[in-house]
């Protein structure tokens, strides 16, 4: 059955990926749902919470606003928390509730920006879609609101799209950068991990992108429309020992799960990549696919898979271990932490 | 302003409970997911959610159906031993919401689960979100069909976080379909039901004793039940005594439906107030208890903490095992001080708030749920109870006082202080 688990936990959702992006850019963020959501982000799918202030806002939604539609009273929660706290933007973030009734978004971005005279940006997300979704819109709007200007580029630098800590697992942009400095790349700005709005504001300075997800891959190409800034694909943030053990087994047959940029990455570290096949839970884009690689949209479609091809090795997140174990895999298995799944992180 | 919004008891009570400041009404400002008190904003994050709530039927398992984000964070405790294999998801997308499909594939979803497990449920428990309060869905229909069907008992439990300050929470809506599996049976003299927590009562607490000396043979909770015969065993009760608000339309239902009468009580930590309950119950049975024992066992325990440690000055949060003004309000009568409180003010507490306002009129009182509080700078205290000022005040000495096992009456007075008395002398 379709949509059915049995074994595995819902991934996280698309409200969780687009908080990720703005998390650390010094806005107010306001999920706009009745408490539940933003529990789950909070205390689930945004790591740097405990550790990192930022000012993520459930709007408290109850059932009469829904059946009212009370947008007037969610502006003026809006602006009682502006005039509180300030804030460099105001970021709304639809859940179900607001997508269900169809809550107008545009019409919200309008009223936000003209009470509180900064920037207003509501996200279309609706609880159905994956961290993916959520993360593709946020990078896009991110760039689109505030990278305007251009700037003179500044020689060396160099942008890293997609990273947040659902896409990484990591939480701390410093595990990032180390990554980044054995590939050469020192003075790498990871936007929306640990770095600010103004480096966003900077985007033109940068001489190159690097995508690091599907995700951030619209941003990227909207900045090469915009000031010419040429990217690249690469995931450089996958744990020595994984790779180091999947080495052992090239040549051998073997299926990575994980999302696509990463598990292509790991592929092409593998070597003898015609053996390897790539499956992710998340979006694929057939442009990055070989031939085999499989967008999977349940348990059931990893069942179908593992009943027609023998594998040797899996390498994928071990919460999906036991719905592996139940086809009758007897094979060998790495388990490569992917936090969108298990919630697990890597550092 | 850029500080923690807080008023002092004075101030509060000077402006009357019809009057509360803004921040302190949840429903008009944002509210923020301190770190501090997970538990509140999420309906299923922490502690026991409705979820985690929902199984409390022994035996049973949960389907959950919506949309991927209201059954994201069940992976905290879907691995753990007790929750293994009882949790399924069906998952909705956009056409399922709009074309209401879903509801059609309900009972596909559960033979599925049947057929995927050894051993057969004692029951299916299916959770709805939001989502399906919103399209006005029908699951009373849709588990009787699931029941007819499958030959399963089959309840909802309603994850309705957009009704949260309504008088039937989720967690109190929760809390009557775990009793709903319920028959009527020949009630038993002396059998009597606990209820008000997922989790058992602290089996040093006195209320035992006391109710065994009044003739009682039979406690049930139904968090001891670990088979579903042992819940069926529920219905023997001669009368249920209430523990928690939020149990009272259970037993409510309880009495309508099987005919057995309740007796509420509250959790409190002033001994005279225990005293007084503890003589209402007593009255209501037609007994009398001699609790004059627990009474001075609780009454020495703070004197010899007080002589040892001193007038401390407490900070008491709202994330534990009691109500934070009413903790407060005992402390400050036992002679200590009061710096702050978080807490979110409602009816049942404003009354202690009211006492608190007469003996401590300078005790601060914030909001957790206020967005102010990300401005937080900590009050100068001694010690704190409660996990949400564990947060606050990592650097100090306290107790979180937030266990599974509930406490209550004077054990919890004495369990309290026994554990404020460790901390300290660390």
């Amino acid at each position: 059955m379709k949509k059915f688990l049995k074994y595995m936990s819902p991934f996280a959702p698309d409200q969780s990926g687009a908080c990720g992006v703005f998390y650390e850019l010094g806005g107010l963020i306001i999920i706009c749902d009745a408490g539940g959501c933003a529990g789950n982000i909070c205390g689930f799918d945004e790591p740097r919470w405990l550790d990192k202030k930022s000012a993520v806002f459930s709007a408290g939604l109850r059932d009469m606003d829904a059946i009212m539609g009370r947008d007037d009273k969610l502006i003026q929660k809006l602006a009682l928390s502006y005039e509180q706290l300030g804030g460099k933007f105001a970021l709304i973030v639809s859940t179900p509730v607001p997508a269900i009734i169809a809550t107008d978004l545009r019409s919200l971005e309008r009223m936000g920006e003209k009470k509180i005279n900064v920037p207003c940006i509501a996200l279309d997300c609706t609880g159905t879609g994956y961290y993916d979704k959520g993360e593709e819109k946020a990078w896009f709007r991110l760039f689109e609101t505030f990278a305007k200007d251009s700037f003179e580029k500044v020689k060396g630098r160099v942008g890293i799209i997609g990273a947040t800590p659902i896409e990484t697992g990591y939480k701390d942009a410093s595990n990032l950068k180390e990554y980044l400095s054995k590939k050469g790349y020192d003075n790498a700005v990871i936007y929306s991990m640990g770095t600010t709005l103004e480096d966003v504001i900077k985007a033109g300075e940068c001489e190159k992108n690097i995508v690091i997800s599907l995700a951030g891959l619209k941003a990227a190409k909207y900045l090469n429309d915009k000031f010419g800034i040429p990217y690249e694909i690469a995931y450089s943030f996958i744990p020595e020992n994984i790779v180091s053990e999947a080495k052992n087994y090239s040549g051998k047959n073997i299926l990575i799960i994980h999302s696509q940029f990463a598990a292509n990455e790991l592929r092409n570290t593998i070597g003898n990549t015609d053996k390897i096949k790539c499956a992710t839970w998340f979006m694929q884009d057939k442009e990055f696919a070989k031939e085999g690689d499989i967008q999977l949209s349940g348990e059931d479609d990893l069942t179908e898979l593992l009943e027609k091809e023998n594998f040797d090795l899996i390498i994928a997140d071990s919460d999906a271990l036991p719905l592996i174990k139940a086809t009758g895999f007897n094979g060998e298995f790495i388990d490569y932490p992917e936090f969108a799944v298990s919630g697990r992180l890597l550092g | 302003m850029n500080k923690a919004f807080f008023k002092t008891t004075k101030e509060i009570v000077a402006e009357g409970y019809d009057n509360l400041p803004v921040e302190f009404v949840s429903n008009k400002h944002l509210i923020y997911s301190s770190p501090a008190t997970l538990s509140f904003n999420s309906p299923g994050a922490k502690g026991y959610g409705v979820k985690r709530a929902g199984l409390a039927v022994p035996e049973s398992v949960m389907l959950l159906v919506s949309p991927s984000c209201c059954g994201r964070n069940t992976s905290l405790f879907k691995s753990s031993p007790e929750y293994k294999h009882r949790f399924f998801f069906q998952l909705l997308d956009d056409t399922d919401i709009v074309t209401g499909r879903h509801l059609m594939k309900i009972n596909d979803a559960c033979r599925e689960i049947l057929d995927s497990l050894d051993k057969r449920p004692s029951a299916i428990m299916i959770c709805i979100t939001c989502v399906d309060a919103l399209l006005g869905t029908d699951m009373e229909r849709i588990c009787r069909k699931v029941t007819e069907t499958h030959s399963i008992p089959c309840v909802a439990c309603y994850m309705y976080a957009l009704t949260r300050e309504k008088r039937l929470s989720p967690m109190a809506y929760v809390r009557t379909s775990v009793y709903s599996l319920l028959d009527k049976t020949k009630r038993e003299n002396r059998d009597m039901n606990i209820m008000g927590f997922f989790s058992p009562l602290n089996d040093k607490s006195e209320l035992y004793s006391l109710l065994r000396s009044a003739g009682i043979e039979n406690i049930r909770e139904l968090a001891r039940c670990e088979t579903f015969d042992e819940y069926k065993e529920l219905s023997k009760a001669n009368f249920n005594l209430v523990l928690n608000p939020e149990s009272r339309h259970a037993a409510q239902d309880i009495q309508k439906r099987l005919g057995i009468p309740f007796i509420e009580m509250l959790r409190l930590y002033q001994p005279d107030k225990i005293h007084n309950q503890y003589a209402l119950l007593a009255n209501a049975l037609g007994v009398k208890f001699d609790d004059s024992e627990y009474l001075e066992n609780a009454k020495k325990k703070i004197a010899d903490f007080k002589e040892k440690h001193g007038e401390l000055k407490f900070a008491v949060g709202e994330i534990l095992n009691g109500d934070a003004i009413e903790i407060a309000l005992m402390l400050v009568k036992e002679g200590f001080k009061v710096e702050c409180v978080f807490a979110t003010i409602g009816e049942l507490n404003y009354r202690f708030l009211k006492a608190l306002a007469e003996l401590s009129p300078d005790t601060k009182v914030y909001s957790n749920l206020s967005p102010t509080m990300l401005m937080y700078e900590n009050d100068d205290i001694d010690c704190y109870i409660g996990s949400d000022c564990a947060y606050y005040f990592s650097d100090k000495p306290g107790i979180e006082c937030c266990d599974d096992t509930e406490p209550f009456g004077y054990q919890a007075v004495t369990d309290l202080f026994d554990a404020l008395d460790k901390e300290l002398l660390k």
